[in-house]
């Protein structure tokens, strides 16, 4: 971590690029599952985690969720809060996904659109491209907190 | 951070809020009208179905539909047998009932039934015998 905290100081440009997919991912992941929860829900339950009132739940707040720490990932005030929640977010989706591939599950993914094809999902692509998010989530995540210890020091020297 | 993650909680607390008040979801605790693979009386009816009773013998003697094949859990491979002969001759949807809303049989069967007959339209009927006899 030593040797890689230089290194994030040094590429602004790419961690601002990376800030910026990641949010506009999850900003329009979230649209089209605020305006269809129901049908979201239906992705949910086809994980077989959880039952169907639970999954109506999740599918009633996670969009909200996800729509939120995509915006607060470009707002200073919850910037880091942001990024810790959607790189925990990334964590479950792929624990999730490796979970429904290793039970062979035919499901709708549910990651963009409720309506998705019904075909079997490709779980390699899902989880790589998740752990590729994941990655840059924690480059921002490493880059806010830096930023904001040197504010703490400066505020109080 | 505390104060980023209730901001983040608040926000999103607001936009569940927003997705209710706008109707946009029904209310998660509200049960679903018809759950997956359920059909009301009504509609079946409408249908020309083949009509199967999940309950055991001495419950089927009582209730049975007069057109109704008995399918049991303890006497599956009967019930089954005698079953895909009128459907494979007849390949009308199945609906299957037992003897109320909450008996949860049709449902196990009827499960058990799309496994064995994968291309037939099969429903538990919502309500059971009781909403045949209504």
């Amino acid at each position: 971590m030593a040797g890689l905290t230089p290194r994030i100081r040094s590429m602004p440009y790419l961690i601002l690029i990376g800030r910026l997919v990641i949010s506009a991912t999850f900003i329009l992941a979230a649209l089209p599952k605020i305006q269809d929860p129901a049908a979201f829900a239906v992705s949910v339950e086809g994980y077989r985690m959880v039952t169907a009132n639970l999954a109506m739940w999740i599918a009633l707040a996670l969009p909200w969720l996800e729509l939120v720490t995509g915006f607060g990932l470009l707002i200073p005030q919850i910037r880091r809060g942001s990024a810790l929640v959607i790189t925990l977010l990334l964590a479950v989706f792929i624990a999730l996904h490796a979970s429904a591939w290793a039970r062979g599950l035919d499901i709708n993914c549910g990651c963009f659109n409720a309506h998705e094809s019904e075909k079997t999902p490709d779980y390699f692509w899902l989880i790589l491209r998740n752990i590729g998010l994941l990655t840059a989530c924690i480059f921002v995540l490493i880059r806010d907190w830096q930023h904001w210890v040197r504010r703490e020091d400066t505020s109080t020297s | 951070m505390l104060r980023e993650f209730c901001i983040i909680l608040l926000l999103t607390v607001i936009g569940v809020a927003y997705s209710l008040v706008s109707g946009l979801s029904p209310l998660p605790s509200e049960s679903p009208e018809l759950e997956a693979g359920e059909i009301r009386m009504a509609d079946a009816k409408a249908l020309n179905a083949i009509w199967v009773d999940a309950g055991g013998t001495n419950e089927f003697e009582e209730r049975h539909t007069p057109e109704a094949l008995l399918l049991g859990e303890d006497d599956w491979d009967t019930g089954l047998f005698e079953l895909m002969n009128i459907w494979l001759i007849e390949p009308h949807p199945i609906i299957i009932y037992c003897e109320s809303e909450g008996c949860g049989k049709s449902k196990r069967i009827a499960e058990r039934l799309r496994e064995s007959l994968p291309d037939a339209e099969i429903y538990s009927l919502k309500g059971g015998s009781a909403a045949w006899q209504d």
